[in-house]
């Protein structure tokens, strides 16, 4: 075997390890009920390149789990409970979700938008 | 949570310097996310074929999963092996759980772990395997490494830890079709080659989740490719 592939899980290891320590920065919150299988608001903007935080609650009286393959997200919101899902940073675009329940009604789309820079008074 | 981190970095960390055997076996198989559904029941199968200079090794494994919480899953494993006279049989038992430890997305890195423990049918061979379980999303990519320790023991074996390691690098092109890259080493044995996943949903929580990989071991051995494959009904 070749000597050198040992070294494979050893760099990617220390790849790891110099990378696993949390972010600490404050997280944006966004809150979203959900209530006869719909969501409100059903369209979220968040900026683009920021990790955001989603608070769901569910005020119906039945589970629903939160879908969406372009957010690369799937979470089980107990009824008549809150859940919390991370997502970003992402880039501008649409990004669609779905309830898996009830996936005619439950649907929404998180919009990320670039932040526009304040621009000085000009006086 | 930062003893947390700290603790799994070293577990990682440890891994990766002490001086152990690599795992024995096919060291192909499923590389693991850390995530738990909650309310989420699956049958599995998974076959693997390993082909070298020696001949084939065949595994099919069947399984049920059950999420017992938001962060904790349990399966249990009946192993079927052919053995050396070339006939197919029961090989092994084997229960795991998967702990999700973090919140998807919520740090850096998510991080999970995984526990295991096999019995060998016939023979009075043990194996309990823990490990670190590390998921990154690049944008559309996400990397998911496994870094394993095993302990076995028992009358028919010499006691013995080894250490196993499973990365899969993942483009998220369509929920239907998702290729990798996934390397394995294990006991003299370091293999890469590129596999496929994708999801079909049906209503509510079903779907099925397929797997396929092809790696090709880097030994030096003349022949030594490996096919593996897995079906998941989630439920």
């Amino acid at each position: 075997m070749h000597k050198w592939l040992g070294y494979i899980p050893l760099s990617l290891g220390t790849l790891c390890v110099l990378g696993c320590f949390p972010v600490l920065a404050a997280v944006t919150e966004y809150h979203v009920q959900l209530k006869d299988h719909l969501f409100f608001p059903s369209r979220i903007t968040i900026p683009a390149n920021q990790k955001v935080k989603l608070i769901i609650e569910n005020q119906d009286n039945t589970p629903e789990e939160f879908d969406s393959f372009s957010l690369n997200r799937e979470k089980v919101i107990f009824a008549n409970q809150k859940a919390t899902i991370f997502i970003g940073p992402l880039q501008p675009g649409e990004y669609n979700f779905f309830g898996e329940y009830n996936p005619n009604t439950a649907r929404g789309a998180v919009i990320v938008e670039r932040q526009k820079l304040k621009m000085p008074n000009a006086h | 949570m930062n003893a947390l981190y700290r603790l799994s970095t070293a577990l990682l960390y440890t891994l990766f310097f002490i001086p152990l055997s690599w795992a024995d076996g096919i060291p192909v198989d499923k590389v693991y996310s850390p995530y738990v559904l909650a309310n989420e029941r699956e049958l599995e199968w998974r076959f693997t074929s390993r082909q070298n200079d020696d001949g084939n090794v065949l595994a099919q494994r069947l399984a049920y999963g059950h999420a017992l919480s938001e962060y904790l899953t349990i399966e249990a494993y009946i192993v079927g092996e052919r053995d050396d006279t070339g006939d197919f049989g029961l090989q092994a038992f084997e229960i795991e759980t998967r702990w999700m430890l973090t919140e998807q997305g919520e740090f850096w890195a998510d991080w999970g772990a995984l526990f295991e423990l096999e019995k060998q049918h016939k023979e009075d061979i043990y194996e309990f395997t823990s490990g670190i379980l590390f998921e990154k999303e690049f944008t559309q990519t996400s990397l998911t490494i496994n870094a394993l320790l095993v302990y076995e023991w028992g009358k028919d074996i010499e006691d013995e830890f080894e250490t196993e390691f499973r990365l899969k690098y993942r483009y998220r092109y369509l929920a239907a079709l998702q290729p990798s890259i996934e390397i394995y080493t294990g006991e003299d044995f370091v293999g890469v080659g590129p596999g496929f996943m994708g999801v079909h949903r049906y209503t509510g929580q079903k779907q099925l989740k397929w797997e396929l990989a092809f790696i090709a071991g880097l030994n030096g051995d003349s022949k030594d490719h490996t096919l593996r494959f897995a079906l998941e009904y989630e439920f």
